[in-house]
């Protein structure tokens, strides 16, 4: 509090994401993959999805589709950029079982739907499930928060919160 | 500024894992790093970027370097590649 008095008041912004799965909130440190729970990535949360829909947390530009369609990068116009990897080495499905219904340039809002993908597909092949959604570029993140726990549904409640520098 | 071209060796081309650990080296560094793979180009800093790039085994990409370290950021890079990431 008292440092604010003292430091060049700047405001600073507060960034909600929704969920963007409906499924369980999942600590990112227990995801089956270092790479992702060491945050080597980034920092955010994870979600364990019981619907194969991935819908946009927050208005974004998409910045990037892996051409498997497994993950994508999307960009805030505050600055932020998210990626969201649906499951885990879920790359070597070389897109099978993933449908995407955007483009890279694409405007998107919050609650749209990015990609569809069959749970049943990714199982199969032994794949675990559990998406991480990852801040790519944390140096311009304050604060971050998980807001939500347990089960939740996507769209329709938040799951962090992002305090930018 | 250092061109080089470099294959991609690593078991399921540049994902998360490589892609962290190119982005790590990249950001010690003062210079600009690009990785081309044909006509398209990524920043080396980018995590996003590089994961993208669609770079599976076998490809071979353009690495350009420009800066005051240039040559020991080039070296640096090369081989990671050609230590297929292992570190």
């Amino acid at each position: 509090m008292l440092r604010n008095l003292f430091s060049r008041k700047k405001q600073q912004q507060e960034i909600t994401f929704l969920a963007p799965l409906t499924g369980s909130v999942v600590p990112l440190s227990e995801v089956p993959d270092p790479v992702f729970a060491g945050k080597v990535v980034g920092d955010g949360a994870a979600i364990l999805p019981t619907e194969g829909v991935l819908y946009a947390p927050v208005d974004a530009k998409v910045t990037h589709l892996f051409p498997t369609h497994h993950a994508i990068g999307l960009s805030t116009d505050s600055g932020l950029e998210l990626l969201m990897h649906i499951g885990i080495d879920t790359v070597k499905l070389q897109g099978k079982g993933f449908t995407p219904f955007v483009s890279v340039g694409d405007q998107v809002k919050a609650g749209d739907k990015l990609i569809q993908f069959d749970i049943a597909v990714l199982q199969e092949s032994g794949c675990p499930i559990v998406t991480p959604i990852v801040i790519t570029n944390g140096d311009v993140v304050a604060e971050k928060n998980v807001v939500a726990q347990g089960n939740v549904a996507a769209g329709q409640q938040p799951l962090m919160t992002v305090v930018l520098k | 500024m250092i061109q080089f071209e470099v294959t991609v060796t690593v078991e399921g081309g540049l994902h998360a894992r490589p892609a962290a650990l190119l982005v790590n080296r990249s950001a010690q560094t003062q210079s600009k790093i690009t990785l081309n793979k044909g006509e398209k180009q990524v920043d080396g800093r980018s995590i996003l970027g590089i994961m993208t790039l669609g770079a599976t085994q076998g490809d071979k990409l353009l690495v350009s370097v420009d800066g005051a370290d240039e040559e020991t950021v080039a070296a640096s890079i090369q081989q990671l590649f050609e230590q297929s990431f292992q570190s």
